[in-house]
């Protein structure tokens, strides 16, 4: 008798176990200044927030995993491209309000609406632009022509030892600013809705950007091995003098005691500017989640506030999305902040972005490794994701 | 000595094996309870195959220890458990989710998806005519301290007030009021305090309910928060309050924070209708838009709705059967059917020359170390099996970025233009060479396991079939291909087989060095040089379209496990026959 006494009693005990708490998902570099607010959020609400850290690259698929069940955080910390997804899958709330709206910069904002819907609350964005080493570039260079020429006269000068200009050019992410700025685009737009089927990426503008990467490849200035570990790595140790990289490597910059500069990347031809993609952060709500206003509020009424805005932007130094904070950052900063701030083009953030990015890459590959036409090497591109999109 | 608690010492027998019987009880106790609501909790959340499974397996797990026939069993209790969710469960899971469309957008049931249209606030509107209502917050103070139990009164735009009623829950999940309900009440029915026109305090079974809150009120600003936190979001924004003609009301943030009141109408609601279905006239129930009347389509697995313009937009898709649609898929689609072959065919390659490489390397190093007379065995075994004890996580990446790296890789800098002065080798770049990248890469990771397994198969080999041999004047190639080589494949060749079938499906390797890089030209699909199969699907199903396609994901598992499965069948007919030598 006194076993089953037992199991009803255990089973008794885990029913109750539920209490009003929200939950937050966050990586690392948020983590610890999220916890400090939490506290401070509960002594004014009364209302509990756990703040879970999860590796980034495993925010979205366990939020995947576990939201459909009603489970999993109530507030997610993520980029602005997993809305499509999220929100196609029906598991994001929808903000209702943001307050002091006007004050953000439009394209963080842009960036996580979907559908016409606001689907979260930005509170950085990054991107590329480009960056020099200040003992081998003494004024940025302003269109391409001036940089292509300086990037060769710096390989001369050191025989080779350092690299003019060195970037991630075969990720489509890092080579977008050119064939954007041309006037191709990802998916078109029709009366405020993306159009998946209208692909931008085989146009005039396009084959034009793209054969500006290429023209740096055969004028000697990108090589077949660059990639994102060779640009960094050859960055921090002085031995290349211009890279395209966004503001999340600062602190290695920093630490590897290199004295640079961010300016804008140069113009195409002069006149037509580079457009490149950028990401933002924000906080998400769980459409499925019983305590969602409880998250909605926490967000609207507290997180975005300016001062702590403020607060997460010390603790985590990105490009702050509100415009009130630009003048209390550092330089560098303020510096990325103008350049995407004007230029930048939000990542499409549809489900249907996930075959663009192979695809493209393949493209790149194609035109500039295996010497096929970047006419052709586009126009497969494009067929490669009509096809995924059926 | 050992405590032992009353009611145990006088039961008889020996009281340490009583306590532990005892313990025994107390941890079965536990696993029964949690297990039960563990089946439970699946139950209600919808998962009725496994919950299923769950209670049989407790059953069972019972019987075998309650009756004394099958006690022999209890100790297979693990493994069968082990079995269920290793094995068995991922296997039907997969079978059952490769005729459906679970991926992107279609992650729900249709029942909840439907129970989200018919009930979510995110699918209620506010209608034009809408008017708002204006509310005050009573509730009871214990003590200075106020509580969550509360009173509404509703002011209608005309000035009327009225009492929410008890709330009865609509929607529940998990113990939990998703919507509630609550109708008004006359306010005479309530016993009022009252200071001039303003109502104080409502007196109802002994409880005084103070006034506390009103959105308009500044003077109650201040316990906006406690109400909110409390009553607001807890409770009253789930609850639609229906007033006395049908209107239906319920709690909204405006634009300045606060929670008002305000009229709303669902967007969607059931309806009969007669549609044609296999050429007769069926009754369904159909979901219809409140605001134009018309219903929505169901189409794929998706709910479609029509805007004024008649344009059709996606509402939310649910996981529907979609028969056999994945399997036909592979076979009728260009993209896949096109280079399926040529994918294939290396995919074979590289998995029979993975096995034949590492074998031949491993062989050969075990060969040496079996060799007694060599000095410091154990310090050559610990270096070559250091390939094996790396994470291929890790070493993979530094083949890729510090040997193999086109302009800045090891290989090209120092050997092939340093040393040779070549041209460099376009690793990645090239098909062949990427292809040769990928089989060293693969070779390196392999042959520490192969050398390992051909070391233990050496050393059971007797000696005197050596001496023997040595003995009639064998030569040593004869001795080894005559003794060595026959009675290590009788021991090894399954476990080749093996190798083979994991090769094949060797995913790690390929995604890590060359992504399947480098891309095809003249094709339109995302296929690279050194896609196998697994690489390739994973590029299809979760790297294309509209991100992750679970049921074409599992399709093509199910194709690739036929494969292996054959490839390995043949295999070991194939190798039987060198167990034939051993007999």
């Amino acid at each position: 008798m006194k076993k089953w006494l037992i199991a009803i009693l255990m089973v008794v005990m885990v029913f109750s176990a539920f209490a009003v708490k929200i939950t937050i998902w966050t990586s690392e570099a948020q983590a610890p200044i999220l916890t400090k607010l939490a506290d401070e959020f509960k002594s004014i609400y009364g209302i509990e927030v756990e703040v879970v850290q999860v590796n980034f690259g495993d925010i979205k698929s366990k939020f995947l995993t576990a939201a459909p069940a009603g489970e999993g955080a109530d507030i997610i910390v993520g980029a602005h491209d997993w809305v499509g997804e999220l929100a196609a899958n029906g598991l994001l709330e929808p903000i209702p309000f943001l307050p002091e709206k006007e004050q953000y910069l439009p394209t963080p904002l842009e960036a996580f609406t979907y559908n016409g819907k606001l689907y979260g609350i930005p509170y950085a964005f990054d991107g590329p632009a480009l960056v020099y080493n200040k003992d081998y570039v003494e004024e940025p260079p302003k269109t391409f022509d001036e940089l292509i020429e300086l990037a060769k006269q710096i390989q001369d000068e050191y025989e080779g030892e350092v690299r003019g200009l060195v970037y991630d050019f075969k990720n489509f992410y890092f080579s977008s600013f050119a064939i954007f700025g041309y006037g191709g685009y990802v998916f078109g737009e029709k009366d405020g809705k993306i159009n998946v089927k209208d692909i931008g990426l085989a146009n005039e503008g396009a084959i034009k950007g793209l054969s500006l990467i290429k023209r740096l490849v055969d004028e000697g200035i990108l090589e077949s091995g660059d990639n994102y570990n060779v640009m960094d790595g050859l960055f921090k140790d002085g031995q290349a003098a211009m890279i395209i990289n966004g503001p999340w490597a600062v602190p290695g910059w920093r630490e590897a005691g290199i004295d640079f500069g961010v300016a804008p990347i140069p113009d195409l031809e002069p006149g037509v500017h580079p457009k490149p993609f950028f990401g933002a952060q924000g906080f998400m709500v769980n459409a499925k989640s019983p305590n969602k206003l409880y998250a909605i509020e926490f967000l609207t009424k507290f997180i975005a506030t300016k001062d702590i805005m403020y607060r997460i932007y010390l603790a985590d130094p990105r490009v702050p999305s509100r415009k009130d904070l630009l003048p209390m950052v550092d330089d560098v900063t303020r510096a990325f902040a103008e350049f995407l701030g004007n230029y930048g083009l939000p990542m499409p953030n549809v489900p249907e972005m996930a075959g663009v990015w192979g695809a493209m890459g393949d493209a790149i590959s194609k035109a500039l490794d295996q010497g096929i036409p970047v006419e052709q090497a586009l126009k497969e591109a494009v067929d490669t994701i009509l096809a995924g999109i059926k | 000595m050992i405590l032992i608690p009353p009611f145990l010492k006088y039961a008889g027998g020996d009281a340490m094996t009583r306590v532990w019987k005892f313990i025994g009880w107390i941890l079965l106790a536990l696993f029964n309870a949690f297990s039960i609501w563990g089946a439970l909790f699946l139950f209600q959340k919808g998962f009725y195959e496994l919950s299923i499974t769950f209670f049989v397996l407790i059953v069972l797990i019972d019987f075998f220890i309650f009756n004394r026939k099958s006690y022999p069993f209890r100790y297979m209790i693990p493994a069968i458990i082990l079995l269920f969710i290793l094995v068995l469960y991922p296997i039907a899971f997969t079978i059952k989710t490769a005729f459906t469309n679970y991926g992107t957008g279609h992650i729900m049931t249709r029942q909840e998806v439907v129970d989200r249209l018919l009930t979510d606030p995110v699918y209620t509107y506010v209608p034009n005519d809408a008017k708002e209502y204006n509310y005050e917050v009573f509730v009871e103070f214990n003590g200075i301290e106020p509580t969550d139990d509360f009173k509404l009164i509703v002011i209608t735009p005309n000035g009327d007030k009225y009492i929410m009623g008890e709330i009865k829950s609509i929607r529940v999940q998990a113990g939990k009021m998703l919507l509630g309900e609550a109708n008004l009440k006359e306010i005479d029915d309530y016993n009022l305090i009252k200071e001039g026109d303003k109502i104080i305090a409502i007196v109802d079974e002994d409880k005084t309910y103070r006034y506390f809150y009103s959105p308009d009120d500044i003077d109650t600003a201040i316990n906006e928060v406690f109400f909110k936190s409390k009553i607001g979001f807890p409770l009253l924004s789930k609850v639609e309050i229906v007033d006395f003609q049908g209107n239906r009301l319920s709690m909204r943030f405006s634009e300045d924070g606060t929670l008002r009141l305000k009229s709303i109408r669902h967007l969607y609601r059931l309806s009969l209708s007669e549609v044609v279905e296999n050429g007769k006239n069926v009754v369904k129930t159909v979901l219809v838009n409140d605001i134009t009347n018309k219903p929505l389509l169901e189409e794929n697995g998706t709910f479609y709705d029509f805007d004024e313009n008649g344009e059709k937009k996606p509402v939310m898709g649910y996981i529907s059967y979609v028969g056999t649609k994945n399997f036909s898929q592979i076979f009728t689609d260009p993209t896949i059917s096109g280079p399926f072959m040529k994918i294939f065919l290396w995919n074979f390659t590289y998995a029979a020359l993975s096995v034949l490489f590492t074998f031949v390397i491993g062989l050969s190093f075990a060969l040496v170390l079996n060799n007694n007379s060599l000095k410091g065995r154990s310090l050559y075994r610990t270096l070559l099996i250091i390939p094996w004890a790396i994470p291929a996580f890790i070493s993979v990446l530094i083949w890729k970025n510090g040997f193999f790296n086109e302009t800045y890789g090891i290989i090209n800098k120092f050997i092939v233009s340093g040393l040779f002065n070549k041209e460099s080798i376009q690793w990645m770049t090239n098909p062949f060479w990427a292809k040769v990248a990928v089989l060293i890469v693969n070779t390196w990771l392999g042959f520490p396991y192969m050398m390992t397994v051909s070391l233990g198969a050496l050393q059971s080999i007797p000696d005197e079939l050596y001496e023997a041999a040595s003995i009639d004047g064998a030569s040593k190639g004869q001795r080894f291909w005559k003794i060595t080589f026959p009675l290590l494949m009788t021991t090894v060749a399954p476990l080749l087989i093996g190798s083979f079938a994991f090769n094949f499906n060797n995913f790690v390797n390929i995604y890590l060095l060359t992504s399947g890089g480098p891309a095809i030209p003249n094709t339109s699909t995302p296929a690279g040089a050194t896609d196998i199969l697994i690489s390739y699907t994973y590029k299809l199903a979760f790297e294309a379209g509209r991100g992750q396609d679970f049921g074409f994901a599992s399709a093509i598992s199910i194709l690739i496990f036929f494969i292996v499965a054959g490839i390995s069948f043949v295999n070991f007919r194939i190798s039987g026959s060198f167990e034939e030598v051993n007999r």
